[in-house]
């Protein structure tokens, strides 16, 4: 956390740099900053020189080893997928949930078991098909609306400004599905000494994420292709494939993901996390096997609730084999290499790493 | 019953000096008004239009000023009497049928009432339209009091028929909207019925009815040199005297009589200046050594007296002129009497003073102890301070250094702080859309920025359809935002063709907005501006597109809703604002600067000045704290 700096620092180091996630964590706190679609501004100088838009937000500068001791009581030991208790590979039993998420349908059956068991009164959730490819985020309460925000289609919205906004209206016991930028900025927001709602968060699902699309470039370009509002699912196979599939009503499209690629965000050239290392659990992907995830149980918190929601038989587990553990590591240490490639040739300074606050181990490894 | 109806010949009254113009063409027996409302201008029409139904005749607000001068033209020829009003720049509107029409001919008495704005006290420019008689080679009347107001507006009735040419009665803002003692005249019995007969075509002969056309300014100038609007006061051996028309006379007679020069400076008041009645002038200045001429705003009786002045120099010899050209007097801004005595102490070398030279400074000193200073802005509940919000918002929120376009209307003013100075652009009527047409097409040349038009729903009738067609033909990337409000809200909410009733306050049909745009072929989305965060979005992703697009932002003009249904009651929870804590920086009274928001000095929290609120709510929707809320509602 860096001391006095507002909404004008955000403006000239972040916003203005295309650093900005549109994670949200500075929206919906004060009347000057607005995000539509995934575009986020600051519309009016406030005038103050300190700002919580500031400190919240995961692109100024963040210190991995005091967040890992404010999250987790530690600091990490495992350099590339961040503190955590046991990793498996888990999987929806229920079949309905399987057939409409992304992959083994973990994040769904969790949120709507927790809705279910009062774990938590609400889920901020982001529904990937709004009618435009633009995602929406959405504060669900019922655990039948939660299966409406299966699957992704790479375009992120503002997370934490639906949370901002159902926090502000005193809902203290929220469950949160977040991409690895958000589940940070929430991390900061809640270890903050500014008071925020955000300690209402109480369940933390995290995904994995190598980057995401901007809504512009990408919808643009989608939009010569396809009938935006018939996209049913994106998916992305695993490698050589080297493509991206977009199944619409009327029929499936392939992309060369080359060309996808263009549209990445800048933001996400510079980011450090592919598995969401500050959640109570993260799930993603397990390579080359197309209806089950990774789990990661992370916290005690996430512990309890994965424990309990593999005795309520609500996901199997089995086991993540070590080659797999190992592909997984890899594949993480290349995204925070790249990131730190990337911030280095940004500043042209090898010691410049902009918001990356690395301990002498972590340096050591990546840099 | 109000003096426009008052059948009281030779009753002394007191009048605005529109609603004398008014009641002289009441005397007149006016069968005809067609109008666009403009400042100083509306109340002539508006007056007419009260009266309709008593005095039959026919009123209306048009579409813009040029259809209401060639409906007014069409009574005329069909023998009847007919007035149009508008302010200045209305008269650049028609001065394309201006310019025809004065060698077609008219037939009834059709007199244009020219409606100047000097020091454009609620316009886009200031202009002096008497330059349009000389131009079109047409009579010019100018009164120079309420008396004249009524009394030359009668009589232009006459001019015009007798020479079969409209007469243009010029007024300004001070005398329009002053009001003063008006001896009335006996009210007619109409009688006239329409019949068009003869044919009225310019172009056939245009060179021999020019010339006819000069001839009819030589016939009524002889008409003129007997007018009593002209006439001259002071010593007949007065070697100074003041040539002075319109709103001047008053000004130079309180000058003269403040100095005590009535011996020595005779005042020429002219009334009708254009053509000159050069011999009555001429007699005037057989003695005359030295001359200032009074009048707003150009310097137009000075020249066409030095003119007259060159003319006639072996036998009036050498004559001083002072006025504008000599720097005497400005050829800008209104006049006033101490810019006359100004004027007069320092040509004639005086040690009196009409004033302390400080009087205006000491003045203004002691009228600030009591009035706040003030920014001009929008009326509490005025939809277009949330439609600027939402501009601003979505012009930001898309990052490419976009602006806007501005056009005329009470939105204006939203190139200052009430419209977070958004507006970067202000000319004519139509002018926003017409300019964003051009910067839409500069693509070729590496131009990236978007541009948004703004333009009132009043003025997207007048002027805005050629250039939204043409954007449409030429697919420019322009984005146009109509703030309609349901009328033409800044002269007082005259009805336009989207409001559905007429002059006279009868039902009257409905021309859309919307069905206009789709008639073109471009998209057009309607949103209430109220409903600021879907307002803003759809902006945002309006202004990702190309070609032309409308955004109707509809929300009627609160002023008017305010008075028509009870509103709701705002009030600010003083528990739920925190005041500095909030880290809000004041957003509400500061920011959004809505006159109905203030900050309690004593509690140092906002709050709601309920005398002015309109209970728009907006503010609520704003409020980082949620501590803006409805009286009487949950919280």
């Amino acid at each position: 956390m860096e001391a006095g700096k507002g909404s004008a620092d955000l403006e000239q180091e972040v916003l203005s740099q295309g650093l900005c996630t549109s994670c949200g964590a500075c929206v919906n706190i004060c009347p000057y900053i607005k995000v539509v679609r995934d575009k986020v501004a600051v519309i009016e100088p406030c005038g103050l020189t300190e700002g919580k838009c500031y400190d919240f937000c995961p692109r100024t500068p963040t210190d991995i080893a005091a967040l890992d001791k404010s999250v987790f009581g530690k600091t990490r030991t495992d350099y590339s997928l961040g503190p955590y208790i046991f990793i498996e590979m888990a999987q929806a039993r229920d079949s309905e949930v399987r057939c409409r998420a992304q992959y083994g349908g973990v994040v769904s059956a969790l949120i709507k078991y927790a809705l279910d068991t009062g774990e938590i009164s609400n889920a901020v959730l982001t529904r990937p098909f709004d009618g435009v490819m633009m995602p929406a985020s959405v504060l669900v309460a019922e655990s039948s609306q939660s299966l409406e925000c299966a699957g992704s289609n790479y375009i992120s919205s503002a997370t934490l400004a639906k949370m901002n906004e159902a926090t502000k209206q005193g809902n203290d016991s929220l469950g949160l599905v977040g991409i690895p930028c958000q589940v940070l900025a929430l991390r900061k927001m809640q270890a903050a000494k500014h008071e925020t709602g955000a300690k209402g968060v109480k369940l933390v699902i995290g995904l994995f994420c190598t980057w995401a699309l901007s809504y512009k470039g990408f919808s643009e370009f989608l939009k010569g292709k396809v009938d935006l509002s018939q996209v049913r699912r994106i998916d992305i196979p695993p490698p050589p494939a080297n493509i991206m599939m977009v199944e619409t009503a009327a029929g499936d499209i392939r992309l060369s993901l080359d060309e996808v690629r263009k549209f990445i965000k800048p933001a996400c050239g510079v980011c450090y996390d592919m598995t969401s290392e500050f959640a109570d659990i993260s799930v993603g992907m397990v390579e080359g096997i197309g209806d089950w995830n990774t789990l990661i149980v992370r916290t005690p918190a996430g512990k309890r609730f994965i424990d309990k929601a593999k005795k309520a038989g609500v996901i199997n587990t089995r086991l993540l084999e070590k080659t797999r553990l190992e592909h997984l590591r890899g594949a993480s240490s290349i995204k925070k290499k790249r990131a730190v490639d990337a911030i280095q040739k940004r500043t042209n300074d090898k010691k410049n790493l902009l918001y990356l606050r690395l301990s002498a181990q972590e340096k050591k490894k990546f840099l | 019953m109000g003096t426009l109806e008052l059948n009281q010949p030779g009753k002394t009254v007191l009048m605005m000096g529109d609603e004398a113009i008014a009641r002289g063409a009441i005397e007149a027996g006016v069968d005809f008004c067609a109008s666009y409302p403009g400042t100083p201008a509306t109340e002539v029409p508006e007056s007419l239009a009260r009266v309709a139904e008593r005095f039959n005749i026919y009123a209306e607000w048009s579409t813009n000023e040029i259809v209401a001068f060639e409906a007014a033209t069409a009574a005329s020829l069909a023998g009847l009497r007919a007035l149009v009003a508008m302010k200045q720049n209305g008269v650049n509107v028609c001065a394309d049928f201006l310019m025809t029409v004065n060698l077609a001919g008219t037939n009834g008495g059709l007199v244009l009432v020219a409606g100047d704005d000097p020091s454009a006290i609620s316009s886009s420019n200031e202009q002096d339209s008497r330059n349009y008689a000389r131009y079109a080679d047409l009579p010019l009347l100018e009164p120079a009091d309420f008396q004249e107001a009524k009394d030359m507006t009668k009589w232009a009735f006459e001019v015009s028929e007798k020479l079969g040419l409209p007469c243009i009665l010029r007024s300004v803002t001070r005398l329009s909207h002053s009001r003063g003692n008006v001896k009335l005249g006996e009210l007619p019995e109409k009688k006239r019925t329409a019949k068009f007969e003869g044919v009225y075509i310019s172009g056939a002969f245009v060179a021999a009815q020019h010339a006819a056309l000069h001839l009819k300014l030589e016939q009524v100038r002889e008409d003129f040199e007997a007018s009593q609007f002209n006439f001259y006061v002071g010593s007949k051996k007065a070697k100074f005297v003041i040539a002075t028309c319109g709103s001047g006379w008053l000004y130079s007679r309180e000058a003269v009589a403040a100095l005590g020069l009535e011996g020595k400076v005779g005042i020429l008041k002219i009334g009708t200046t254009w053509p000159l009645p050069e011999k009555f002038i001429i007699d005037h200045l057989k003695n005359v050594t030295e001359i200032l001429v009074v009048e707003e705003v150009d310097p137009f009786l000075e020249q066409n007296i030095k003119i007259l002045l060159a003319e006639q120099a072996k036998t009036l010899g050498p004559v001083e002129v002072y006025g504008a050209k000599s720097g005497h007097l400005p050829a800008y801004g209104e006049l006033n009497q101490d810019k006359v005595a100004q004027a007069l102490v320092s040509i004639k070398g005086l040690k009196t003073r009409a004033r302390d030279e400080k009087y205006v400074e000491k003045a203004k000193e002691l009228a600030l102890a009591f009035i706040p200073p003030r920014m001009p802005t929008f009326c509490t509940g005025c939809p277009h301070r949330a439609s600027l919000w939402a501009i601003k918002s979505a012009l930001k929120l898309d990052g490419r250094d976009g602006f806007v376009t501005g056009d005329i209307g009470c939105y204006s003013i939203g190139a200052g702080p009430a419209g977070y100075f958004q507006l970067k652009t202000i000319h004519c009527m139509g002018g926003g859309i017409g300019l964003a047409n051009g910067f839409g097409k500069l693509e070729q040349f590496a131009f990236n920025q978007p541009v948004i038009a703004v333009c009132g729903d009043s003025t997207f009738y007048h002027a805005a359809i050629p250039a939204l067609i043409n954007a449409r033909v030429h697919n420019s990337n322009v984005l146009m935002v109509v703030l309609d409000n349901g009328g033409t809200a800044m002269t007082g909410f005259q009805p336009h063709p989207g409001s559905g009733f007429d002059a006279l306050g009868r039902p009257a049909p409905t021309v859309e907005i919307e069905n206009i745009c789709r008639g073109i072929g471009v998209e057009v989305r309607i949103r209430d501006p109220f409903e600021i965060s879907q307002a803003v979005q759809d902006l945002y992703d309006m202004l990702q597109e190309d070609g032309p697009r409308v955004m109707v932002f509809r929300r009627r003009c609160f002023r008017i809703e305010a008075k028509e249904k009870l509103q709701k009651k705002y009030y600010v929870d003083q528990a739920k604002c925190i005041g500095d804590d909030c880290g809000c920086a004041r957003f509400c009274s500061r920011v959004f600067n809505c006159p109905g928001i203030i900050w309690d000095q004593e509690a140092q929290k906002a709050k709601i000045d309920e005398v002015v609120c309109t209970g728009c709510g907006v503010c609520a929707t704003l409020c980082p704290g949620g501590a803006i809320v409805v009286r009487g509602a949950a919280s």
